[in-house]
């Protein structure tokens, strides 16, 4: 059984905001809507203070808390292990956005918000309400590149290795800190980083697909 | 009140719920339990006025508000698909039954036609819509302020408060004296519960993680305090108890009336309180 998964190794991360940028590019994001984020945070005291740099996206949680919690059976895990949403099945109640305890969910409410207010669509912005179109009122997240891997699957292509099957963040990542595989092939990159890994935040019980290398 | 760059790297507040459209969802759980409560008090003490207020109140105000609030409200029908795991879908399935059936025994009552079977059931219906919203929110483990067993039983005895409440007004509206003092004696127990169930709620809470911290100091002394000390303590607790150590029978009907209201702002101001400063924790470390 495959179960997509990432690791993502702090050591090597330097906080450049392009696996975000990326994401935004790759499926057209509004202007407020991030799928991927990079959280800066420090620990210590002046001056022996050390800056953390947490990349974070939606985790894809083997017990999504998101897809327990849908009333109407819109969030989807599917046989990989990738949590998607369909948008047509979304009421926008937001009960998923409230039991993500990772806060990876986003509430698409307002559809005529310009990247440069005043100054009405960039062109950019009128081919991804094309290409990618997001239904107003319904929840958003990050899909783990779920068409790009799709895609590059259908065409021989093996995701995490292929670049075309691989997401747009792991891509872009300069400093090569981020991997993307199959978790439950013990022979995968990913499946062996993820054991010197851990996942974020597991006292929530929800067994994320996402490891964080950080020593 | 959170920073773009502090957003859960320090305790992050949810807004979903309670700000914008949210403040929909806060007056719809008000109004739902709110009904609910009633119709199952009014069964409690066959007050057919209280009942059909009630359902009123459930149906149109709080449903109504519910539907508003959702992002695609025309495909409410399909929040009853999961059950099974859901507490809205689940919610919404009790709602549903319960406004159905709950009409066809008030239309019914007015014939002076009972069915046991149906009253039964729609009393059921009626306490399972007052639970729904608590056990919705407490199976929330990412929000510590709401992740606790105690709140479902803190909204169970607000709801059935209020509903009190609304019995109490419509026996003085009717001039029902028999009702009244039935009626009053279940207000101050369930006053005594609610005021024993706020403080236990907040204290068990205090001992929690940074962001459980976090909502108990926001509200006793930050930014909620005036909300709470004023309009939950002074004004939802302080004034009732006032008028339950007085005799209330003898009080004028306009102090009965003012005492009902303070009863459900300070339930309002509670769930406000509850909604508005529930706080995930920071998903990376910020101290040593």
């Amino acid at each position: 059984m495959t179960r997509w998964g990432m690791v993502i190794n702090l050591n090597k991360c330097i906080g450049c905001y392009a696996c975000m940028i990326a994401c935004k590019q790759e499926h057209y994001l509004p202007s407020q809507v991030f799928w991927g984020r990079v959280l800066v945070g420090e620990t210590g005291k002046y001056p022996t203070v050390r800056k953390q740099v947490y990349p974070v996206l939606c985790n894809h949680c083997q017990d999504a808390a998101c897809v327990n919690v849908c009333p109407t059976g819109a969030s989807i895990k599917r046989e990989d292990g990738i949590v998607i949403i369909d948008y047509d099945k979304c009421v926008g109640c937001r009960y998923c956005v409230m039991a993500c305890p990772y806060q990876q969910r986003t509430f698409y409410g307002d559809d005529g918000k310009e990247y440069f207010p005043g100054q009405g669509f960039t062109e950019w912005e009128i081919i991804g309400r094309k290409l990618n179109p997001l239904q107003k009122g319904t929840v958003v997240k990050c899909t783990f590149c779920a068409e790009r891997v799709d895609e590059g699957i259908k065409r021989g292509l093996k995701p995490g290795v292929d670049r075309d099957a691989t997401p747009a963040c792991v891509n872009a990542c300069p400093a090569k800190a981020r991997f993307f595989g199959d978790l439950d092939d013990p022979e995968s990159e990913v499946s062996k980083l993820a054991k010197r890994g851990s996942q974020l935040s597991p006292e929530h019980g929800t067994n994320p697909s996402v490891y964080y290398i950080i020593r | 009140m959170v920073k773009a760059y502090e957003w859960m790297v320090k305790c992050t507040p949810q807004t979903e719920w309670i700000e914008k459209k949210g403040v929909l969802l806060w007056l719809a759980f008000f109004f739902i339990e709110l009904g609910a409560g009633a119709y199952f008090i009014g069964s409690f003490f066959n007050s057919p006025l209280t009942r059909f207020i009630g359902w009123l109140v459930c149906g149109l105000l709080g449903g109504g508000l519910h539907f508003l609030y959702l992002g695609r409200p025309f495909r409410f029908y399909r929040m009853v698909a999961k059950p099974q795991t859901s507490w809205i879908s689940r919610g919404m399935i009790f709602v549903s039954l319960f406004l159905l059936l709950g009409l066809v025994n008030i239309i019914l009552n007015l014939y002076s036609i009972t069915s046991g079977v149906l009253s039964a059931l729609t009393i059921v219906l009626s306490f399972l819509v007052v639970i729904y919203g608590g056990f919705a929110m407490c199976c929330i483990n990412g929000i510590p302020l709401w992740n606790t067993a105690l709140l479902p039983i803190l909204y169970v005895i607000s709801g059935l408060w209020g509903g009190a409440g609304i019995t109490v007004g419509v026996a003085v509206a009717t001039g029902s004296e028999h009702l009244l003092s039935a009626v009053e004696q279940w207000t101050h127990l369930l006053l005594i519960g609610y005021i024993i169930l706020i403080f236990t709620y907040l204290l068990s809470i205090s001992y929690g993680s940074v962001a459980a911290k976090t909502s108990i100091s926001q509200i006793v002394k930050g930014k909620g305090w005036h909300v709470f000390w004023i309009v939950v303590v002074i004004i939802g607790i302080t004034v009732p108890v006032g008028m339950m150590v007085a005799n209330t029978q003898s009080a004028p009907v306009a102090i009965l009336y003012i005492t009902l209201l303070c009863e459900l702002l300070g339930d309002l101001g509670m769930r406000y309180l509850i909604l508005k400063y529930g706080f995930y924790n920071p998903l990376i470390p910020t101290t040593t």
